[in-house]
């Protein structure tokens, strides 16, 4: 019985102009959105690649390593990363490196292009979240008070039709009928993404496959609650209305509600401010260590290149005791703002997974590696590649050149010319997006809460529809 | 008879079951929102003034006249209440100094991305989201649903003119759907005053013509959505046909025509124009670095060492070749704004392809209405931008004027010998650093008309496509089969 209820439903949603009109606009919007995505790679990519080849460009010509000034590394774009933008959009993608201090990034891309701000990108998350969750309201809002309006309900519990087969096989009839064009869909968008020659990693693909997985259960969350909302009204135009409301909550207030509240309830100190406190101990050493060189007294003879030398070193003493005592100061700042920080948003989170489109969100760019941790783990990342600047430059000149003070070396007597610097032995960054497992672990409590959702809005309707008033 | 028709519309919608819940939703989610910004509003405002004391301590606390940096700061903006727009994706402030151009940075999504993730509700957010909507549900089974209810020929076997009968239509859904949202509108902005929000004469001005402005898009989508019932025999297929046109209008092509302007045009990065600029400056420097070691070494050439010359002669030389640099500082000044005009440029290009195509949407003209009415459109970074460049151009000859009084800057001066001779020497002090003529950062400001010019075409656009969807409405209905 469960099947032949499964099988109408089936039948009746594809012969239904319903449907034709909803996998239409799900094709057309997931096929878009890939078209999109994938140019939108090629074309950041593109910028990437010339941002980086400027970079080097610079230091054509340069003919001592203490010259190199002005580094600067990027955050490329990440293939999965144009199919769930998440905050990649928001954070600066610019960092300059000196070889030592504080590393802050830059030019985000709605900054640097705030057209693109206006109205947002298409992505998965935007589709996903607004569009299949309205679709599949569509679907489910008259399930049950739509087919009572009909009289057709009456007739099909009047056949042995056990209540539970009946919601059981209603449900699953209209996940099928849309999950598969769905997938369908998506999974021609997959295709677009090697024919414009994107080729994503094993792992990449798995994450993609669970951002589907994560819609599917989205949109199984709306359409549980959809039919529930359906068994509890009597008339489809309630339903759809209780419905709307429901979903304008829970997509469009609730989660922005969440962030709003956890704003006020842990007090953040302005950026500003750590910055104000920063720079003024930043004067403050600088003043100490001004008169500590105007003090250095060299004890190396006459030799210029050991004078330099031990000159070179000593600045090099210098501006490393500063930077310690500056990272120390620096540190507790920031230690503090980033523990205040992850309160915050660990509260706003909390209260955002009320609703299932936070869940979606939070999920998706997990699973993308463009959620909230990206800031951090480039930071933490482009903090590594300095080291390593630092360890090179100190292997070429001798000295971290980190630091504000400008160490000139004019050659004098030379007969030859010194040879260019080659910019091409520069460490090169590689930015190593979150792994894998990171991501799913961090995606788990999102995903199992879409998968109770289902469970919860289902038993919800299956109880509901128990009790129904079908006459 | 047509007034009787609207009475009767009017009365169908206020009656309607719906009506009250959707009432309540959307005036709820209005002053939701309108409370919501001006929480954020004060908030920036606090943030502002804070960022503006500790950038004047800062200030006060340098002791170079080289190397002196002020910052300034974008002033919130009471309207962004209404309409954000681009305030939080915008930098908040620039750095202004002689040697680098002016450059918005921090922008309150790029300092705190948790606020990014879900972005702020506003007014226009609602507006465009909630009460288009909300229009289409009220709508969507004017005529279909008559129709289908069988009272449609009913009415028309009286001597009612078809014309008249669209009409009181969409007169009758319009009354019974805008009039009653004028009351949490109204109270929206009862509460910014109450709030003490400063709203100046032409902030008044703007904020009203952004109430229109939403009123018009709300009467787009109730003259649509009854057009849509004219199109479609079944309330099933009009309520769904008014969802995609919903979904198209509002949320895709706005996005497409933007997306479609990036693939169209390109415009290079800042990262790669600041590559350029520095592989300029480096070139410049390197060559400046070349001749001042060859004018040291002819301006030595008959000394052992510089200790053994007089001393005045010496800080002279200092003193030239600090002219010399702030020359090669201007040259780099004015490659840096050769590339950024060009990359405003090739931008502009790019927008305004991109802002056509989105205007293909009701949506995406009430939007960029609004923002340009608000001052949170694109505007805001060019405007901003331009104010900062004039404000740095009168900073920079106060600067100069004070370096060239206070002499050189605070270096250490090392010098080392091929003859293996070690020297240091440090500049002499200068004059204490006076700020209190230091040019005072003026918010630029826009006037209605300023504010307004740019709306007209959004305005025409969505008065334009409302009188199109009336009239495609017309047309359908007096060909409609109301049997």
């Amino acid at each position: 019985m469960l099947k032949t209820i499964i099988e109408k439903e089936i039948r009746d949603i594809i012969g239904s102009t319903k449907f034709a009109v909803t996998f239409g606009i799900c094709a057309v919007l997931i096929l878009l959105s890939f078209y999109v995505g994938a140019n939108n790679y090629l074309v950041s990519r593109a910028r990437y690649e010339a941002a980086k080849a400027e970079n080097l460009r610079q230091f054509a010509g340069l003919t001592d390593w203490l010259s190199v000034r002005q580094h600067r590394i990027f955050l490329p774009p990440q293939p999965l990363g144009v199919l769930v933008t998440g905050i990649s959009n928001d954070i600066g993608r610019t960092m300059q490196i000196t070889g030592r201090g504080e590393l802050t990034a830059e030019d985000s891309r709605f900054n640097e292009d705030p057209l693109f701000a206006i109205f947002r990108f298409l992505d998965l998350d935007f589709l996903f979240g607004i569009v299949l969750s309205l679709l599949a309201m569509v679907f489910g809002y008259d399930v049950i008070s739509g087919e009572k309006e009909r009289g057709t309900l009456r007739l099909a519990l009047a056949n042995a039709v056990p209540r539970h087969t009946y919601i059981l096989g209603r449900f699953c009839g209209n996940f099928i009928a849309l999950a598969v064009p769905l997938i369908a869909a998506m999974l021609l968008g997959c295709l677009l993404l090697p024919v414009f020659g994107i080729a994503l990693t094993g792992g990449e693909w798995l994450r993609l496959g669970l951002i589907l997985v994560a819609g599917l259960l989205y949109f199984g969350v709306f359409l549980t609650l959809a039919i529930f909302v359906s068994a509890l009204t009597h008339r489809s135009s309630s339903s759809f209305l209780v419905v709307l409301v429901v979903w304008i909550l829970a997509v469009m207030i609730i989660p922005r509600v969440a962030v709003l509240l956890a704003g006020r309830a842990v007090d953040v100190p302005p950026l500003d401010e750590i910055d104000a406190q920063k720079a003024a101990f930043n004067g403050q050493l600088w003043r100490e260590h001004r008169e500590q060189v105007a003090g250095f007294k060299p004890t190396a003879d006459d030799d210029p290149e050991k004078l330099m030398g031990e000159f070179h070193r000593f600045m090099g003493d210098l501006a490393d005791e500063r930077d310690k005592k500056m990272q120390e100061f620096a540190g507790r700042l920031n230690e503090d703002r980033h523990n205040r920080c992850r309160v915050q948003q660990r509260i706003a989170f909390t209260l955002a997974r009320v609703s299932p489109a936070a869940q979606l969100t939070m999920a998706v760019s997990a699973l993308a590696g463009t959620a909230l941790e990206l800031k951090d783990h480039y930071q933490q990342q482009a903090l590594a590649y300095q080291e390593q600047y630092a360890r090179f430059m100190k292997e070429k000149t001798g000295i971290n050149t980190g630091g504000q003070m400008m160490i000139l070396r004019i050659r004098q007597g030379e007969d030859e010319e010194p040879k260019p610097i080659d910019p091409g032995e520069l460490p090169v960054f590689e930015f190593r997006p979150l792994g894998l497992g990171h991501s799913l672990g961090a995606a788990i409590v999102d995903l199992g809460l879409l998968a109770l959702g289902n469970v919860v809005f289902f038993a919800g309707a299956f109880i509901t529809f128990g009790r129904y008033d079908v006459r | 008879m047509v007034t009787t028709l609207i009475i009767k519309e009017l009365m169908a919608i206020i009656r309607s079951p719906k009506f009250a819940g959707a009432f309540a939703v959307c005036a709820i989610l209005m002053l939701l929102s309108v409370y919501v910004g001006i929480n954020e509003y004060q908030a920036s405002v606090r943030q502002f003034e804070t960022a503006g004391r500790l950038t004047a301590q800062r200030v006060q606390q340098q002791t170079d006249w080289f190397g002196v940096t002020n910052r300034v700061h974008r002033a919130p903006n009471p309207l962004q209440i209404f309409a954000s727009g681009l305030s939080y994706d915008i930098g908040r402030f620039s750095e202004i100094n002689v040697e680098e151009g002016v450059k918005l940075r921090h922008s309150v999504y790029a300092d705190d991305p948790l606020f990014a993730v879900f972005r702020i509700v506003d007014f226009t957010f609602i507006v465009q989201i909630i009460l288009s909507l909300f229009a289409i549900l009220f709508t969507y089974d004017a005529v279909c649903g008559e129709r289908e209810d069988g009272t449609l020929r009913l009415v028309l076997a009286n001597a009612v003119p078809r014309a008249h009968f669209i009409f009181a239509k969409c007169a009758g859904s319009w009354l019974g759907l805008v009039v009653p949202i004028c009351v949490p509108i109204v109270l929206s902005m009862l509460l910014v005053v109450v709030a003490g929000v400063p709203l100046s004469g032409p902030e008044w001005a703007k904020l009203l013509t952004l109430i229109g402005a939403s009123l018009l898009f709300f009467t787009f989508f109730i003259v649509v959505g009854v057009m849509i019932s004219t199109l479609a025999r079944r309330t099933a297929v009009s309520f769904l046909l008014s969802l995609v046109a919903w979904i198209a209008f509002v949320l895709v092509i706005p996005r497409a025509g933007v997306l479609a302007a990036g693939q169209l045009v390109s415009v290079p990065s800042v990262a790669e124009i600041e590559g350029r600029r520095d592989g300029f400056a480096k070139a410049r420097w390197v060559e400046f670095q070349r001749q001042m070691a060859e004018r040291w070494d002819e301006r030595t050439a008959d000394a052992d060492s510089t200790l053994e010359m007089d001393g005045e002669q010496v800080w002279g030389w200092m003193e030239e070749d600090q002219r010399a640099r702030t020359e090669i500082e201007r040259g780099i000044d004015e490659f840096e704004g050769k590339l950024i005009a060009d990359l405003r440029r090739s931008r502009e290009v790019q927008e305004r392809l991109g802002l056509s195509l989105s205007r293909f949407s009701p949506a995406a003209a009430y939007q960029l209405a609004a923002m340009s009415l608000a001052g949170t459109g694109l505007e805001l970074k060019s405007r901003h931008e331009d104010a900062f460049n004039e404000y740095r151009d009168g900073f920079k000859q106060f600067v100069e004027k004070k370096q060239e009084e206070y002499g050189l800057p605070n270096v250490v001066e090392v010098s080392i010998t091929s003859e293996g001779s070690f020297n240091i020497q440090t500049s002499r002090e200068g004059p204490g650093l006076d700020f209190g003529e230091l040019p005072q950062f003026d918010a630029p400001h826009t006037t209605y008309a300023a504010a307004l010019t740019p709306a007209i075409t959004d305005l025409g656009l969505l008065a334009f496509y409302t009188i199109v969807a009336f009239a495609g409405a017309f047309v359908r209905f007096i060909r409609y089969d109301v049997r």
